[in-house]
This record gives structure tokens, C-alpha cells and sequence, in this order.
């Protein structure tokens, strides 16, 4: 391994209560990569992310952020390291307009002693940003809750980058959508690819979708990891195949 | 405006500078009440005591006064036991997780407990020199201006500070303002500690306009007038958008409606139906237009 990975997990364990959801799982995330984790409610993707993001702590286990053993102890933890996740609540308030979301409690200020909101600065970086990762907005100045689920999914992840977030989890950010708010969403990931700065795990349900948009996926069973492959080396056909093996065995039973 | 204009046409003595000094009046502690719980209802909560701390601090003033206090810093004192029966309200709410309608209510008996026991039920006199008494009401138009400057300053704390702005984002989606990190506790009990004080001190106003303190002033009635002068004004019930300017709007139409059915000499009975169904109808406006209030918001 001569390039440090921009993020590893090495055998996580997390126990809730007599439920182990996580029984030692190892992966490692390279800076410029996608990574599609695949499986079935409860397999333990879920909490793999809120690992990563500093929401639990794992019962066992080390992560390395470039190199380095991490502890995050809490989400601002691991935001202070450049890891952020866009959940599918999205944390945005759709009252706001879409520059207050993306510099909301890190809002610019003007000098002075009343310190008042710099709401000319506010828009034009807010209108910077979506530029840069090439969201088109007619105004920054829209009520959040005016725009579809997939632009709104757009500006979280907007502001997730310009926060400087460079290891991105994002929790089914395709769930629930057409094909022409996916297709936004699925062009902006392949945009944050391209720039190669930032590393993106996403937690997906559809097998050709996950296949189409990342580099590599890893299918989830029981709290491990059953299947690993570059995306160009496997189908959706495959990783169906796996699941319904599984699915069958489990059935039949162990005894 | 349309009722400006007919209860001139209608009535000779409207706009005249008597009147306009009496309405001024009427419009002043709704408009500063509202202040306040413009910002609570912004973040989906509700002071109901705020009518009671506006009979209270007056004795506190007086009592702080008669201990030997400068008039000035029996204000301070009145300002600074309003404003801890916010933090207790602030408290009770957050800490305790008392909904803000039981907690202000338990709050609203209470202190008006407090104020009937400390003046022993009696009026009293308001101390202060003619300067401070004309600063702080007895001048005709004193209240008002202090209510036009209370709104000025609180539209700009709404408007242009991260105070603001997080207020609206905690009333807006509280999981998306913790998410982002943004203090709830601290804004929920900053705007409790807020509202409380602006009613003490439209409290004081009255006190010194009227040069005395009648321990039964106040109450439910000036938090109704409050919060509705809110609601009229355009500041969703349901949390997350308001604006403080909609507030004045909504006390100058109470006010109007007020002053000008009582020039016409429509009697109180009348008079409670005539507020009630203008109330009731701004209430269907606000949740019913909610795109007009988004444009009255930009």
C-alpha cells in the first residue's frame, strides 16, 4: 500500500445490545474513489457509515484517516477531519433560502461590532460553489423547499464539499427519485470524481445504478462483508445471484 | 390603509393629533409584545406570561425605588427580574421538557400571584423625575417611538444576525439545526429571556405614561393582542418564518380597528366580536395564503 488510503477501517465491531451489526469489517477508501455499498436492510450499512461520521462508536476496531489512527468521538470530530455525510433527511430547512442552507452556523459576517450577516458575500460564494461542482440554480436566493428532491439533495452535497468535506458518505442518495432527479444527482457525483480530491461512499439499493457510478462495491450480509469487486469486474446479475444464494441457505437453515 | 381611510371619512376626529397620540398608544404595546413573541413563534414556542411580567415590573421598579434604589437602576432591577422569569420559562421548557403553553401558563398564574401579593392588590405610584417619566412614556408620542425603535432593532437581529437566522432554522427543521450544530437550548431560552423582557419593559412604558401601576393591568389581554398582531402581521403558527415589520402592521391594525370603533362609539361587547372575527380571518389568511406570506417575507 505505497498511497496512504483516505480512509480505513479495520475490523469494526458494534454491538447494540445482544445485536452484533457490525462483525469486524474492514474497507479502505482512496481519495478520488466511489465506492457502492450494497445489501439488505440490517446487513449493517447503515451503521457502518454512522461509524465513520463520528455518530457511534465502534465496539472494536481502528480507523485510519490518511494514514493516521483516528478516535471520532463525535460528528463535529469527524468533520474537523474532512468526513461528512449527506443523510437522506438532507438537514436543510426548507424555509431557508439555498445560500443560508449552505453557510448556515458558518455564516459570513461582516466587521464591525454588531458583526451583522453578510448576506451580498453569502450569495455570490453560495452561487461560486454550485458553480463549481456545476449545479444550476436560476437564483441562490429560492426558498429550499421550492426545489425538487433531487436539487435539494444537490445543495447538501454542495455544502458538504464547500465545507471542505473530502470524504463524502452519502445514505441512499438515490432513494425515492425519478430518473431525471437521479440522473442530476448520479452527473454530480460523476463531477466530484472527476475533480479526484474527494472520496465518496455511498450507500445505494439499486445494483445497475451503484454498478454505473462507482469504481468499486462491496455487498453487506449480516454485518460483514461478503462480496468485494471492482465495479467493471462483476454485474448486477452476479451480485443478485449472491444475495439469493444466501437468501436460500438462510432458509433452508443451519441444522 | 383602507381602514385608516374610512374611519376618516366616517369619523371627523380620526386623524386628528389627539387621536393619532391615543392610537399611538393603543399600537405601542402590541407592537413591542409582538417583538418578542414573533421570535418565540418563529422557533415553535409561545410565552403566555409575558402580559403578567408587563403588571409585574412596575412594582418591581416601585419596590426597588422605595428600598432606595436610583430610579434608573430600579428599572435595571424590574428589566433583570423580567427577563429571569423568561430564563425560568426558558428553563422549564427546555430542561425540563414542559411544552412553553403549560410551562408560560404555569408561569402566567404565578407571577401574577407574585404582583397581587407584593402591591397587596393596590395601585401604585411610578417614581421618577419629569425628564425620565417623558423619556420612558409620559410624552404622548414616547411609547410609540420606543416601540418603532424596539421593532427597528429586532427586525435587524431577525434580518441580518446569526441570532436571527438560526431562530428561523431551529422553527424551520430542529434536526436539520442540530445537524449543522447550531445551539437550540440556547436559542429557545435566549428568545424566552427575550419576549419576557420586552414585556417588562412595555410594562414600565405604561407605568410611566399612566404615572401609575394598576396590579390588574396587562394579563391575557396583552399577550392575545400580542401574538395576534403577529399572527395578523403574517408570522406562521406553526414555526419557521415571520417576519417583525408584519408585527407592527398587525398592532396598527388592532390599533385602528381599537381606537376607530371606539371614536364611533360602538360599544365593548360589539367591539369583541368585530377584533375576534378579524382575528379569525388574518388566522385563515396566514395559513391558508402561505404564498403571499412568503412574498410579504422576502
Amino acid at each position: 500500500m505505497s498511497e496512504a488510503a483516505a480512509v480505513r477501517a479495520e475490523g469494526l465491531i458494534k454491538r447494540f445490545g445482544s445485536v452484533t451489526a457490525l462483525a469486524g469489517v474492514s474497507l479502505q477508501l482512496k481519495r478520488g474513489e466511489t465506492l457502492g455499498i450494497l445489501g439488505d436492510n440490517g446487513a449493517g450499512k447503515s451503521t457502518l457509515i454512522k461509524i465513520l461520521t463520528g455518530f457511534h462508536r465502534p465496539d472494536g476496531g481502528q480507523i485510519f484517516v490518511a494514514g493516521q489512527p483516528v478516535a471520532l468521538g463525535s460528528v463535529d470530530e469527524a468533520r474537523a477531519l474532512g468526513i461528512d455525510c449527506v443523510y437522506q433527511d438532507l438537514a436543510l430547512v426548507n424555509g431557508l433560502s439555498v445560500y443560508h442552507n449552505l453557510f448556515l452556523n458558518r455564516e459570513l459576517r461582516r466587521p464591525g461590532p454588531f458583526r451583522l450577516l453578510d448576506h451580498g458575500a453569502m450569495r455570490r460564494r453560495a452561487a461560486q460553489a454550485l458553480a463549481e461542482i456545476g449545479i444550476e440554480l436560476a437564483s441562490v436566493e429560492i426558498e429550499v423547499g421550492a426545489l425538487s428532491g433531487g436539487q435539494r439533495q444537490a445543495i447538501a452535497v454542495a455544502r458538504a464539499v464547500s465545507s471542505n468535506a473530502r470524504i463524502l458518505l452519502l445514505d441512499e442518495p438515490l432513494a425515492a427519485m425519478g430518473a431525471r432527479e437521479a440522473r442530476l444527482i448520479i452527473d454530480l457525483i460523476e463531477r466530484l470524481k472527476a475533480r479526484g480530491d474527494i472520496a465518496i461512499a455511498m450507500i445505494a439499493h439499486n445494483y445497475a445504478q451503484t454498478l454505473e457510478i462507482c469504481d468499486r462495491v462491496i455487498l453487506m450480509q449480516h454485518g460483514r462483508i461478503t462480496f468485494e469487486s471492482t465495479a467493471a469486474a462483476t454485474s448486477a446479475a452476479e451480485l443478485l445471484e449472491i444475495i439469493r444464494r444466501e437468501y436460500r441457505s438462510a432458509r433452508q437453515g443451519p441444522g | 390603509m383602507a381602514l385608516i381611510v374610512y374611519f376618516e371619512l366616517t369619523n371627523a376626529n380620526f386623524l386628528t393629533n389627539a387621536n393619532l397620540e391615543t392610537l399611538s398608544q393603543f399600537v405601542a404595546t402590541p407592537a413591542i409584545i409582538a417583538c418578542g413573541e414573533i421570535m418565540l413563534l418563529i422557533c415553535r414556542e409561545i410565552d403566555l406570561s409575558v402580559g403578567n411580567v408587563f403588571a409585574l415590573a412596575p412594582f418591581i421598579m416601585e419596590k426597588a425605588h422605595d428600598a432606595g434604589l436610583p430610579v434608573v437602576a430600579a428599572i435595571a432591577a424590574a428589566l433583570l427580574v423580567s427577563a429571569l422569569i423568561g430564563l425560568a420559562i426558558g428553563l422549564f421548557t427546555i430542561r425540563l421538557n414542559v411544552p412553553s403553553f403549560i410551562s408560560s401558563l404555569g408561569m402566567f398564574f404565578l407571577v401574577n400571584g407574585i404582583t397581587l401579593t407584593i402591591s397587596h392588590g393596590f395601585p401604585a405610584n411610578t417614581p421618577g423625575g419629569p425628564f425620565l417619566t417623558n423619556l420612558m412614556g409620559g410624552w404622548g408620542y414616547a411609547e410609540i417611538l420606543w416601540a418603532f425603535t424596539i421593532v427597528a432593532v429586532m427586525h435587524v437581529v431577525l434580518r441580518h444576525t446569526r441570532w436571527g437566522l438560526h431562530t428561523t432554522a431551529v422553527g424551520g427543521n430542529i434536526t436539520a439545526a442540530a445537524e449543522v450544530g447550531i445551539r437550540i437550548d440556547r436559542i429557545k431560552i435566549g428568545n424566552f429571556v427575550l419576549t419576557s423582557t420586552l414585556g417588562g419593559f412595555a410594562g414600565l412604558l405604561e407605568a410611566f405614561r399612566i404615572g401609575s401601576t394598576d396590579p390588574l393591568a396587562g394579563g391575557s389581554n396583552i399577550m392575545f393582542q400580542g401574538v395576534a398582531s403577529g399572527v395578523i402581521g403574517g408570522t406562521a403558527l406553526g414555526g419557521g418564518s415571520g417576519t417583525i415589520v408584519g408585527g407592527l402592521v398587525g398592532a396598527i391594525v388592532l390599533g385602528v380597528l381599537q381606537d376607530g370603533f371606539t371614536l364611533q362609539g360602538i360599544n365593548a361587547f360589539t367591539f369583541n366580536i368585530i377584533i375576534g372575527g378579524a382575528i379569525l380571518i388574518a388566522m385563515v389568511a396566514n395559513i391558508h395564503l402561505p404564498r403571499l406570506r412568503r412574498r410579504g417575507a422576502g
